[in-house]
């Protein structure tokens, strides 16, 4: 279906014609097709029938994530969530811990492949993985209390994985809801914000939603992702990780287009978000810890890609922590680049995960690289 | 801040909407739409606010002054003066940095290298288009085609406006001054039924199809030593669809944004991969840049009046320059000379009869040589552009069936099949004649929540970084 009225306003670009006539030529189509065919009347019902319908479909998609709440930031509690609540698990196992963990690992996701079995192989002390799914500052300020508070007289030491934004000041819903974590968090609450309405009437929530009703349905609302009581992972809950790719390609293209679009420039890294990090600090210091912070490890082609680009995030966290250090004890590992610790491409979850393998290569460079901090 | 984005949607422009229809006095219509958008620039990054109210202040001032003088000598010397300012701070802010390495490559490739400063500039959003819509605003007051305003609200109103601002389409001053003059007092139901129609239209096309295909062809161009000849076929056509759905998607919102708030804004595509020569392609192909380099560079460098060979050579300068406001760098300004000499190839063939008869043979012709341009334009440098397109040629030989299931996953495949398809029958938006009754509304709004619940983690445009 060609179309000629509107081709005909733009002049050829070689234009054959006279050039004059062209020069003259600055009316373009304004009028689309559908503006000769309605009344005021019909494009009111249209325009009506649209607004109403998109806000209905909306308000539906919003009503059943906020009544299942697969991410559990409603606080409904009617159906388990789809996300794995570590957090809860965690506190769980460090209840039950018999004996102080010597060395405890903290971070997100990208922390949990550390298996604290490896770790004593290389230092020869006993060790705890409290890392938990997008664990920020907050979630490890709580693990670290909790510890403190279930071994008060006991000492121990830390190895924390942090990204190039080092930390947040955010405070997980399921964190703030476990009765556990509220004496460490203050009087600092979360609702349920317009951010978590954006996350609520998205696809990915309204998938996780069905998965939970389909799941329950068929009787096994229970999570498969298991923790050992030293907090690593079981190794029948790797294929179930949620940050385990099926195609790790496409994962690290998703990143490298993510990083093409974002500013070169960081954006500055506010006091505010480094609250709970620098309380987490001061606290270890105070108990006689020197904790050691890893950068997390970024996939080669990612990493060459920043650093095309000026590397401004990466060297932004670095000059931060060595600001931090003059008011904090506690050594930095740069991580970022795999080929320091010998770390393989192949041997990623995604783009941003390390799989078991890359873990054992990272901890010993960082055992390595302590400088006695990890005995 | 991005039109797929809910504070966009949910926070800016409902009480813009409101706003802007609540006041019926226009100079206080026409400022608080100023303000709205700066505001909405700013929210990217404020700091380049200024940056382009200098720009607009420089170009009313010419303006003005230009027409104010009937001595020739003056009137060129406030044009030089605006444009020096105009392509001064683009030049400085787009291309300082790709200038500097360049010179310290071909410094070191000389064997001497020069050690200038390696500079990291960030880029204003939307430099590219304000600037072009703010210098054919003086240009066409020198040239005596427009008369400037006084009424420096219509001025600031027409280089700032939100829904052009950031990616377009380029306006020309003669396309808006009826409108900032006279102000349309009520949103009529037909403005509000063909906005939101564009808008969603917009929505869909990027959030449900553009985004879909992303991930699919960001991992083929991450990848392309392992692509052999199916696989370069899909990555070339997959980005070039991607494109397409991408930036006419941007163009659809921005024309339903202006019919929401009282402007309607000229078509910017005209279904592209429709095109049955070089030339018509750029007839569709974001037609208001294409307007504008013929205006103001082919047309001034002597256009096709001063016979074949000098066409040619008009074509690639103008091509070339084209190239190169899409992004400093090599890859752009291949592309745009591979347009330039596509451009001037297809004219001397059509000038000796040598094109083909067949319609359904020029548009496959036009559509290969397309899809493989746009190969040099998407990827990030010649290197891999070039294996790339030699894998398309074969250099690679077939790939077996069990690497293709890997690369290519099923849903990719349907997806680039159906948008294929779709974007060689199918009319265009501003062709679609879809009766404005309750049923439609209806399932544009359905159109419009999918759309919206996909929006979680916002992709920005293609044509942002330009």
């Amino acid at each position: 279906m060609e179309s000629s009225a509107p081709s005909a306003a733009v002049e050829q670009l070689p234009a054959g014609t006279a050039d004059a006539a062209a020069e003259e030529r600055l009316d373009r189509n304004l009028a689309p097709a559908i503006a000769e065919l309605g009344d005021g009347v019909r494009f009111r019902r249209y325009a009506l029938g649209a607004l109403a319908s998109m806000l209905l479909l909306l308000a539906a998609v919003l009503a059943l994530n906020v009544l299942v709440d697969p991410f559990s930031l409603a606080g409904t509690k009617l159906l388990p969530p789809a996300l794995e609540n570590d957090r809860t698990t965690k506190l769980d196992l460090i209840d039950k811990l018999e004996t102080n963990p010597q060395i405890v690992v903290l971070g997100s996701s990208r922390s949990r492949q550390a298996e604290p079995r490896f770790i004593e192989q290389l230092t020869g002390k006993t060790g705890f993985n409290a890392g938990v799914t997008g664990g920020s500052a907050a979630d490890s300020w709580v693990m670290v209390r909790t510890i403190a508070a279930r071994f008060p007289h006991a000492r121990r030491t830390y190895i924390w994985f942090v990204d190039y934004g080092i930390a947040t000041n955010g405070i997980n819903p399921q964190l703030a809801e476990d009765p556990r974590a509220s004496p460490y968090l203050g009087r600092t609450g979360v609702g349920f914000s317009l951010a978590d309405v954006g996350t609520y009437i998205g696809f990915d929530a309204t998938k996780a939603s069905f998965r939970v009703l389909r799941a329950c349905i068929e009787g096994s609302c229970h999570g498969r992702i298991r923790y050992r009581a030293d907090g690593s992972l079981t190794a029948g809950s790797q294929r179930y990780l949620p940050e385990r790719a099926k195609s790790l390609a496409r994962t690290v293209g998703q990143k490298v287009e993510e990083i093409r679009h974002q500013p070169r420039q960081a954006p500055r890294l506010g006091s505010k978000r480094l609250v709970w990090f620098e309380r987490a600090l001061a606290w270890m210091n105070a108990h006689g810890a020197t904790p050691v912070i890893v950068l997390n490890p970024i996939y080669p082609s990612v990493w060459r890609l920043i650093q095309r680009r000026g590397a401004a995030r990466p060297k932004q966290a670095l000059a931060t922590l060595r600001r931090l250090q003059r008011r904090y004890r506690f050594v930095v590992v740069d991580c970022e680049d795999i080929s320091r610790w010998g770390g393989k491409a192949k041997d990623f979850n995604n783009a941003t995960h390390v799989d078991q393998q890359n873990m054992r290569r990272m901890l010993r460079y960082v055992v390595a690289r302590s400088r006695g901090a990890l005995g | 801040m991005l039109f797929n984005s809910y504070v966009f949607l949910f926070g800016f422009l409902p009480p813009v909407l409101v706003g802007t229809w609540a006041l019926r006095i226009k100079s206080l219509r026409l400022l608080f739409l100023t303000l709205a958008s700066w505001a909405f620039y700013a929210w990217w990054d404020w700091r380049f606010l200024p940056l382009m109210l200098s720009t607009t202040t420089v170009d009313y001032v010419a303006a003005l002054a230009i027409h104010r003088t009937e001595e020739q000598r003056r009137r060129n010397l406030w044009l030089i003066g605006s444009l020096t300012v105009n392509l001064g701070l683009l030049g400085y802010f787009k291309y300082a940095g790709f200038f500097f390495g360049s010179l310290d490559g071909i410094g070191r490739a000389l064997g001497a290298p020069v050690d200038l400063p390696a500079l990291h500039i960030l880029l204003p959003i939307g430099i590219s288009f304000y600037t072009f819509n703010s210098m054919s605003y003086t240009i066409d007051v020198w040239r005596r085609r427009v008369t400037p305003t006084r009424h420096v609200l219509e001025y600031t109103t027409f280089v700032a406006l939100f829904p052009h601002l950031i990616a377009g389409p380029i306006v020309r001053f003669a396309d808006l001054q009826p409108q900032l003059r006279a102000p349309r007092l009520r949103l009529t139901s037909e403005a509000a039924g063909i906005g939101c129609y564009f808008l969603v239209c917009g929505l869909v096309k990027k959030l449900l199809l553009a985004d879909q295909l992303s991930p699919h062809v960001n991992a083929l161009f991450a990848s392309p030593q392992q692509l052999g000849f199916v696989g370069a076929w899909a990555a070339a056509i997959g980005y070039s669809l991607q494109l397409y759905f991408d930036f006419s998607g941007y163009s659809d919102m921005a024309v339903g944004l202006a019919w929401l708030i009282g402007f309607r804004f000229p078509q910017n595509f005209n279904s592209p991969y429709k095109a049955v020569n070089p030339s018509d392609f750029w007839r569709r192909w974001h037609m208001s840049l294409s307007a504008w380099i013929r205006d103001y560079l082919f047309i001034p460098l002597g256009g096709s009046r001063r016979g074949p060979r000098r066409t040619v050579v008009n074509l690639m300068i103008t091509m070339f320059l084209a190239g190169l406001w899409h992004g400093a760098a090599v890859t752009f300004v291949v592309w745009g000379l591979v347009h330039g000499a596509a451009l001037g190839i297809h004219g001397v063939l059509r000038r000796a009869g040598m094109t083909p008869r067949s319609t359904l043979v020029n548009r496959v012709l036009t559509f290969a040589y397309v899809v493989a341009a746009f190969v040099i334009f998407r990827a990030p440098t010649l290197h891999v552009a070039g294996t790339i397109l030699g894998r398309m040629v074969g250099s690679g030989g077939v790939e077996s069936l069990g690497t293709l299931q890997a690369l290519l996953p099923g849903r990719f495949v349907v997806l680039l099949v159906a948008l294929l398809v779709f974007a060689q029958v199918a009319p265009n938006t501003w062709e679609l004649r879809i009766k404005p009754r309750l049923l439609y509304g209806v399932v544009t709004g359905a159109a419009a929540a999918a759309a919206v619940a996909s929006i979680a983690v916002p992709h920005p445009f293609i044509y942002f970084q330009f």
